[in-house]
């Protein structure tokens, strides 16, 4: 019995030790490795050849910042990374002295002395990897390329491969309460990608989604997944332990309300002009065009269902929060108060 | 400074504690918990990130203070710590961002050099009046001279400039460094640091905790005098967690990146979960201070008027709000929501009713093709 348990333990131990290992162990840059993969060049035979992308905690986090920061401005900047197989693996991020509007953020030139001089001297305090792509906010429309943004990858994938493009939107990342990312790589010219199903769906706004139609073939998207070291998670867990208060004290409702109201006003120009095309539909009655406006019309009300439910999402915490702090219950609230005066919060 | 100097002050460390310790009646408190602080440094309860490399530079710190005897005699018997009544002078919140830098940098560094490694670098932020953000940080890189760390100014200035490009509204706050609790390596570094800015403040992240807290500590400088010379001590300064909401997200997201496989769970479940997690979290620190009360009622615990007054206080507190003025505000909002429910459901409604007509004349096709020929007719 005795003994079995210390077996057990011993056995627990090692595992343990083996699992923080395996965890950190994508921390080690292997530069002969990193040549080799580099010389090699999988990724010219395939154009499909990176199929993931694995991106470290802090370089997500750094992301999300900078692409807050920037408020209803783009923003931009680099990753370090590695390759491993069809693999990315993002280690950082930094970012560049760049923002501006759309046709601003391809200003490579002026960031390409900044880039450098960084790496130079990341590479000084043990950050081996080069740089591995770049990331760029779309505040409030969406995780996409734009046809300024795909003509850039393009550019970057023909001369400094391995590259991605990451995309983040830091206005819906807040409003649906999650990171809202997108990762991707574009074809090469003339290269005819295989029918695929339909790509995930998401909303947007009517005044770009010419842009999004024209160049949404030109390029596919990563699968993104997420790595953090075992001092990450330890730092986490006991970070979350004074974080929970924030859950509580913010309201989505508020802080989005902004976004909310041009999620509306979007919609109803769309709504507008799907009817006109039902209109139009109705009159010549072209089996084409109907189907056509059927999708527009249930693309709508995708949207539409989205907007309502991360609103009622605002709203039940708002409740649940209504319920907690404010619906006592007078008489047992009064009674509870003189014998255990706390208890009563948890009721 | 002379060989000899440095003999007798390597060998002499404790000897000279204890002497400080009976000379100076006012330093008592604060010497013998350097002496403690000594101790944490020569033999380490819990595993230093480089044990042979912290003692080596507190062994050469006796060198240093050996040779700058009468000037700033920093950690001469190893004071460290200012006196516990001493105050911080300034209230600091600190970024997850920071955190997460450190932790990727020494994990980074243990990885690349198959060891632990004693990491440094610098805070930037901003600084209102007394109080201070510290919201992001950099690497620094330092060369090791005779066993102790001098931070390479070149690099610093180098990575300023770059710093100020980006973030242009953030300056120099303090440096950052891991390991164990503060000890007189630490002080030498933190001279250094002020010869770039007034008073910097000073974390501590130790990789190696075995607690669940956060295991960061910041600290700031007082010059104080012990021993008739000013020393330069470190005073804790309390901090708490700067949050914004997109950090927040940022930071729930990686805690629980695992979640992200099931992207088949419903939204509703994931967004309840969280507020769920919340108020699990409320009713636990609830529940203690509960049995709290109760243990001090049932007299196992002393009572604490403070703090029972303070339980008191919060009780008092709920409702948290319940004027009339809420009441209407709230419902107000609660219809807004609705509302947009309702005009969502009517979209729906309609693409419904729009998909079963074309489907109804998708079966009729002849027929519906024959009435539309007639309408173009007539």
């Amino acid at each position: 019995m005795n003994q079995s348990q210390i077996a057990q333990r011993t056995w627990e131990m090692a595992n343990n030790m083996e699992s923080v290992n395996a965890a950190d162990e994508i921390y080690q840059y292997d530069r002969k490795q990193q040549q080799d993969i580099l010389q090699a060049k999988p990724w010219e035979k395939d154009p499909h050849f990176f199929k993931q992308i694995k991106i470290s905690a802090l370089a997500l986090l750094k992301m999300v910042m900078h692409a807050r920061s920037g408020g209803t401005l783009e923003v931009m900047g680099l990753m370090l990374g590695k390759v491993d197989g069809p693999t990315m693996i993002v280690m950082d991020s930094f970012a560049l002295p760049v923002e501006g509007t759309e046709t601003r953020v391809n200003a490579q030139a002026q960031a390409y002395e900044y880039m450098t001089g960084y790496v130079e001297a990341a590479k000084q305090v043990g950050r081996q990897e080069n740089v591995i792509g770049w990331y760029h906010s779309h505040p409030g429309y969406g995780c996409w390329l734009s046809g300024i943004d795909v003509s850039t990858q393009m550019l970057n994938q023909n001369y400094q491969e391995p590259f991605v493009a990451i995309v983040i939107d830091p206005i819906r990342t807040i409003s649906s309460g999650k990171v809202n990312i997108g990762a991707f790589r574009t074809y090469p010219k003339g290269y005819k990608p295989p029918d695929e199903g339909p790509s995930e769906y998401q909303t947007i706004p009517l005044n770009k989604i010419e842009d999004f139609g024209v160049h949404c073939k030109q390029y596919y998207s990563l699968d993104i997944s997420y790595f953090k070291s075992s001092l990450d998670k330890k730092l986490l867990d006991s970070l979350w332990n004074k974080y929970w208060v924030n859950t509580l004290s913010s309201s989505s409702l508020i802080t989005n309300a902004e976004y909310m109201t041009r999620q509306i006003f979007d919609l109803s120009d769309k709504l507008e002009n799907s009817e006109t095309a039902l209109g139009r539909a109705g009159l010549f009655g072209l089996d084409p065009q109907e189907k056509k406006t059927e999708d527009k019309l249930s693309r709508v009300t995708r949207d539409s269902c989205k907007t309502t439910m991360e609103a009622l999402h605002g709203l039940m915490a708002q409740v649940v929060k209504d319920r907690l702090f404010n619906q006592i219950p007078q008489a047992q609230s009064q009674a509870q108060e003189s014998a255990q005066p706390s208890s009563q919060a948890q009721a | 400074m002379s060989a000899k100097d440095m003999a007798s002050m390597e060998v002499d460390e404790d000897v000279a504690a204890e002497a400080t310790s009976s000379s100076q009646s006012l330093a008592v408190e604060s010497t013998s918990q350097a002496a403690s602080g000594i101790i944490n440094v020569v033999a380490p309860t819990s595993p230093l990130p480089q044990p042979a490399q912290s003692s080596a530079s507190s062994s050469s710190l006796s060198v240093v203070a050996g040779g700058s005897n009468s000037e700033v005699v920093s950690g001469d018997g190893g004071t460290v710590m200012a006196s516990a009544g001493t105050v911080g002078s300034v209230s600091v919140s600190l970024h997850p961002l920071v955190i997460l830098n450190i932790s990727e940098h020494w994990t980074r560094q243990r990885a690349q050099e198959g060891k632990p490694v004693q990491v440094l670098g610098a805070l930037i932020g901003k600084q209102t009046g007394r109080h201070i953000e510290i919201m992001n940080s950099f690497e620094l890189s330092y060369d090791e001279l005779g066993g102790h760390i001098i931070i390479n100014r070149d690099y610093y200035t180098v990575k300023e400039e770059q710093y100020k490009q980006v973030f242009s509204d953030m300056d120099l706050l303090g440096w950052y460094t891991t390991g164990d609790t503060p000890g007189p390596p630490d002080l030498l570094i933190h001279k250094q640091v002020c010869d770039l800015l007034d008073s910097p403040v000073f974390l501590k992240l130790n990789p190696m905790a075995r607690h669940t807290d956060l295991p960061v500590s910041i600290f700031e400088s007082v010059l104080d005098l012990v021993n008739g010379a000013p020393t330069m001590l470190l005073v804790e300064l309390q901090y708490t967690l700067a949050t914004e909401e997109a950090e927040r997200i940022g930071v729930d997201h990686v805690a629980r990146m695992s979640s992200h496989d099931t992207q088949e769970s419903s939204l509703v479940a994931e967004n309840l979960q969280a507020q769920y997690s919340a108020i699990k979290m409320l009713a636990s620190r609830v529940r203690l201070i509960a049995e709290y009360v109760r243990a001090s009622q049932r007299g196992e615990v002393e009572f604490n008027h403070e703090i029972l007054r303070q339980v008191n206080a919060l009780t008092h507190r709920l409702p948290v709000l319940s004027s009339d003025k809420f009441r209407g505000e709230f419902y107000n909002q609660c219809n807004d929501v609705a509302l947009m429910s309702y005009l969502g459901t009517i979209t729906k409604c309609c693409n419904t009713m729009n998909r079963f007509i074309n489907r109804f004349n998708l079966l009729h096709e002849r027929l519906a093709m024959g009435r539309r020929m007639r309408g173009l007719f007539f």
